[in-house]
C-alpha cells in the first residue's frame, strides 16, 4: 500500500512543489492550506509523514503540531522553517513540552524534497 | 579492524525531543561498538547553533556527517537501522 503524506503550508507554491517533487514517487500526497485544514485532513486518514510549515496565519506550526499530536503521537512530523535563531524559541518550547518533531530546511529544491522524503519513508519501512 | 583512523562525526538534532534522544543513544551505541576510542562525536542542536547547520548545509534533522576520514558522507533520518548507518559511515561489514 502506498505511503500517504500530508503537506500543510499556507503558500500554494510550496504545496505545489511537494506535489510536483513527489508525483512520480508512488507516494500519495494530500495538501492543506492551513493548520485547521490539516487537522481536518487527519480525521479518518492515517498519514505516514507530515510536512508542516512553521509560520502560517491562523494556527501556526507549533499550535498545529499540538493538535496533530493529540490525534497521532507517532507520525513523523517535519516542521519546515529557515534555520534562524528568531524561530528557535517557539520550537524549543514545543520540544520542552514533550512534542516530538524534526526540522526540515526551507526552502528546498524539488530534488531535495524527493530525496529527503524517500530517505525518511524508506527508513520507516525498514523499521516496521 | 579500522586501524588507527580517527573518525570525526557530527550529529545535528533538535535537542530535547524524544526522537533526538533516541538518535543520540543509537549513534553513540553504534560508535562505541564499532569505533571505540577511534571517534570524535559532536552533537549540535540546530535551534541553538543554526549558523553551524547553515554552514554544514543541513536539510533535515537528524543528520549525521562524517567529515574524516575522507570522503565526507551524510545520513539523514532515523538512525535505528545500524546497517544503513554503518554503510553511511563507510564501515560496512563484510558479508
Amino acid at each position: 500500500m502506498s505511503k500517504r503524506i500530508l503537506v500543510i503550508d499556507d503558500e500554494s507554491v510550496v504545496r505545489r512543489s511537494f506535489v510536483l517533487a513527489l508525483e512520480n514517487s508512488g507516494y500519495l500526497v494530500d495538501t492543506a492550506s492551513s493548520g485547521e485544514m490539516g487537522i481536518e485532513r487527519m480525521e479518518g486518514t492515517k498519514y505516514d509523514l507530515i510536512f508542516l510549515d512553521l509560520n502560517m496565519p491562523g494556527l501556526n506550526g507549533v499550535e498545529t503540531l499540538r493538535e496533530l499530536r493529540e490525534r497521532d503521537k507517532d507520525v513523523p512530523v517535519y516542521i519546515q522553517t529557515a534555520f534562524h535563531a528568531a524561530f528557535a524559541d517557539q520550537l524549543r518550547q514545543a520540544a520542552e513540552d514533550g512534542m516530538d518533531f524534526e526540522i526540515l530546511k526551507k526552502p528546498l529544491s524539488l530534488r531535495q524534497i524527493a530525496d529527503i522524503t524517500k530517505e525518511i519513508l524508506e527508513e520507516a519501512k525498514i523499521t516496521e | 579492524m579500522m586501524g588507527n583512523t580517527m573518525y570525526q562525526i557530527r550529529l545535528y538534532i533538535v535537542d530535547a525531543t524524544k526522537s533526538s534522544t533516541k538518535a543520540v543513544q543509537e549513534l553513540e551505541a553504534l560508535l562505541e561498538d564499532k569505533l571505540k576510542g577511534q571517534y570524535s562525536l559532536k552533537i549540535i542542536d540546530v535551534l541553538t547553533e543554526p549558523e553551524l547547520a547553515e554552514a554544514d548545509k543541513i536539510l533535515a534533522t537528524p543528520t549525521v556527517i562524517k567529515t574524516a576520514p575522507a570522503p565526507e558522507t551524510r545520513i539523514i533520518g532515523d538512525l535505528s537501522d545500524s546497517e544503513k548507518v554503518l554503510a553511511g559511515l563507510g564501515l560496512e561489514e563484510p558479508s
